[in-house]
């Protein structure tokens, strides 16, 4: 048997180590200002933050539920929802973070990322 | 099959499944996926202390997908069976490296195993890499709720002695 006091020094390691990581991580900036829409992996819309011009609401819907995804000039977010948990509405304002905006039960994923070439010669 | 048996692992499974649907109306308290007490894992956890391995994994799958049905999430039964099935094979590994009152140790090792499971199975299913990013805050989450489930379940063994399985 392990002593107790061996699996409260390992435990609170972890702890330390894993908050301070999640400090580091959540914090880190995105690699651009493009916000992509993906539900089941697959992209269903990019839109460059810079050029988002007006208030707008664009509706995911799939045979799981809905997003509203409200656009505003340089940030996005999950208006409202009807899955379960509420924590993509939650979640609030993407504007800059690498970390995305997720919905698990409706697999929908928001992700902020660079532009590719694509859109570069499309500008 | 013995009749006691399937009524005692039957009482297991309903009082997990209950806790289950009681804890879905406690509004998330951190906007990070995934991230939640778990309080049905105080139920496997005593069962497999109490019953062994083969009713706790019972009890566990049964949870799981009544879970799943009344919550009306059945998206969540692939993210809680992933993680579920991680937590359940690592309490199964440390269960014969600890004492009864070093319960909540097992605890906290499954809680980090099933945000592991439940990571892999969201990655795979989202087919975004980036959910890592939450991974570090989910498992700082999870020393924590590991601990307070990990305490219940201890609290509980100690005192359902009686219904071990002999």
């Amino acid at each position: 048997m392990v002593k107790t006091k061996i699996w409260v020094f390992l435990i609170l390691a972890i702890l330390v180590i894993a908050a301070a990581a999640s400090a580091l991580v959540l914090t880190r900036p995105a690699a651009g200002r493009v916000a992509r829409i993906y539900v089941d992996g697959e992209l269903v819309r990019e839109v460059d933050l810079d050029r988002v011009a007006a208030q707008e609401r664009y509706t995911v819907r799939t045979d799981r539920g809905e997003n509203v995804i409200l656009l505003e000039p340089g940030r996005i977010r999950v208006e409202s929802a009807d899955c379960p948990d509420q924590i993509c509405v939650k979640a609030g304002w993407l504007a800059d973070s690498a970390a995305p905006i997720v919905c698990l039960p409706h697999r929908l994923v928001i992700e902020l990322g660079g532009e590719t070439e694509l859109d570069a010669e499309a500008g | 099959m013995d009749l006691k048996r399937l009524a005692r692992d039957g009482v297991f499974t309903a009082v997990a499944v209950v806790i289950f649907v009681i804890e879905l109306q406690i509004p998330e308290l951190l906007p990070i996926p995934g991230v939640k007490l778990g309080l049905a894992n105080t139920v496997t956890l005593a069962a497999l202390f109490l019953l062994g391995p083969a009713d706790a994994g019972a009890i566990l799958a049964c949870r799981i997908l009544l879970g799943g049905v009344l919550g009306g999430n059945l998206m969540a039964v692939v993210y809680s069976a992933a993680g579920g099935a991680a937590a359940y094979l690592t309490a199964l590994f440390l269960r014969g490296h600890v004492t009864e009152r070093q319960i909540w140790v097992v605890s906290v090792f499954s809680a980090l195993a099933h945000s592991l499971g439940q990571m892999a199975a969201a990655v795979a299913v989202t087919a975004t890499p980036s959910l890592v990013l939450y991974l570090p805050a989910m498992l700082a989450a999870s020393v924590v709720t590991g601990l307070l489930t990990g305490f219940a379940a201890q609290f509980a063994v100690a005192r359902l002695g009686k219904i071990r399985r002999r």
